[in-house]
């Protein structure tokens, strides 16, 4: 396992959170099987882990996580739904990298791991949620609460055969201001601006605050914050991170456009169309939205909140 | 049993007024999709897509009071991909029930394959590695 060994010495570059030792394991709750219902316990099991160690509180209870991850007639759960569910419960789900890798970094940060395993073969698959919660280097196992046996002790080479597959699928959920130990900025972008989308934006824009500091001058991570404070009527700090964003990127016309029209949605027209005269692009859809930005400042600005067609 | 008029109707509010109400912004979607914007056409196929969900969710039996709140928790992507992919998606659940129809035969195997590391259906096995 050379790779491990290289985990061991060049994983720990100032982490808040201490590392998980070798051999032990992350003091994730353990849930009994419920009939079918393998993925809502999972979630169940990692959601009350970051309650007892994170500012965090679940919102959905036992019986919604239930009834909103089975399809009675597959006798399951997709992966689909697990992800949706876990986003409805207040947590930022972000797919691993599928590599083995990729899961111990995670352990060692302290985040458990929810992988899909078959059990058994392509030919007869019996597919399996469960949280990955500790590895021993020294025993070569995986630790996770594998069905009714908490924390349970599998040989590394078992657990690389049952998770290879499913293409070695593994998700973490996170509350919204931690980050992914292996996280890359536009993957986990990606996973906040699903928040946002499912009607989350208040957790999606805590993520984006949070993948700011570590990625400080990432003018996508800018764009998708600033956005979310506008049309949250944060219009001062939307301002704020659009004006970043242009202090990296002075010509990205998605920002200006959008700049402008806070501007003159919040009666500072000069402003707008001395902004919106810098904004040029040659993609025709975004020149036409600049179009109808530059026009609707010419006739006058409405003020944000009373006119939206 | 029908899904009800009040559900689609839901659903499609949700996905047109979250597109719509600022049709003067650029959206956030432009960093991951090349347009910016989406055209109508592609939001009537979104919303089908939903529509799709809907109907396979009801299909398969599960509870209508929640299917509204399902199909809203989905991404756009996600509601595309089950609609398309339902029948080969992998459905995570727990293995004993669904062995109880196997033949005498794949249970064997499956035992053998248990106790030699391969496989994982059984909870009273343990592998001989």
């Amino acid at each position: 396992m050379p790779a491990l060994a290289a985990l061991l010495i060049l994983g720990g570059c100032g982490p808040k959170e201490p590392l998980l030792p070798s051999g032990d394991h992350i003091k994730v709750p353990f849930v009994a099987p419920r009939s079918d219902l393998c993925a809502a316990t999972s979630i169940e099991m990692v959601s009350s882990y970051w309650q007892a160690t994170a500012p965090y509180t679940p919102r959905l209870s036992q019986e919604e996580l239930d009834a909103r991850t089975l399809i009675p007639e597959k006798g399951g759960t997709l992966q689909i739904e697990l992800m949706a569910t876990a986003r409805a419960n207040g947590l930022i789900a972000y797919t691993l990298t599928p590599t083995f890798d990729a899961l111990l970094r995670e352990l060692e940060k302290q985040h458990p791991v929810i992988v899909l395993l078959n059990r058994s073969y392509a030919w007869y698959p019996l597919w399996h949620y469960a949280p990955v919660t500790g590895y021993n280097k020294k025993d070569q196992t995986i630790l996770m609460h594998f069905s009714d046996r908490p924390h349970e002790a599998i040989s590394i080479a078992t657990f690389r055969r049952l998770w290879e597959r499913s293409g070695n699928w593994g998700v973490v959920l996170l509350p919204p201001g931690y980050l992914p130990a292996t996280a890359t900025s536009k993957a986990f972008l990606h996973a906040a601006y699903d928040l946002e989308k499912t009607g989350m934006r208040d957790d999606a824009i805590v993520a984006y605050k949070s993948a700011l500091k570590r990625w400080p001058k990432d003018i996508n991570i800018l764009f998708a914050l600033a956005n979310a404070c506008y049309q949250a009527k944060q219009f001062a700090a939307a301002e704020k991170y659009y004006r970043e964003l242009l202090s990296v990127e002075p010509a990205h016309p998605l920002a200006l456009n959008n700049l402008a029209d806070l501007l003159c949605h919040t009666g500072r027209q000069n402003e707008a169309m001395a902004i919106i005269k810098k904004a040029v692009s040659d993609d025709s859809k975004i020149q036409s939205i600049i179009n109808a930005t530059q026009k609707e400042i010419t006739k006058g600005c409405t003020p944000q909140g009373k006119k939206r067609k | 049993m029908k899904i009800s008029k009040l559900v689609l109707s839901f659903i499609l509010s949700i996905t047109l007024l979250t597109q719509t109400s600022w049709a003067q912004i650029a959206s956030t979607e432009a960093l991951f999709n090349q347009t910016e914007t989406l055209s109508s056409k592609e939001k009537i196929i979104q919303f089908t897509a939903r529509q799709d969900v809907a109907k396979i969710l009801e299909q398969m039996d599960v509870d209508p009071k929640t299917i509204e709140e399902r199909v809203a928790a989905m991404t756009d992507e996600e509601a595309s991909k089950f609609a398309q992919e339902i029948d080969t998606l992998p459905a995570g659940s727990d293995a004993l029930g669904s062995l109880i129809g196997a033949a005498v035969f794949v249970f064997v195997v499956l035992l053998i394959t248990d106790i030699l590391g391969l496989t994982k259906v059984f909870n009273f096995t343990r592998s001989v590695r």
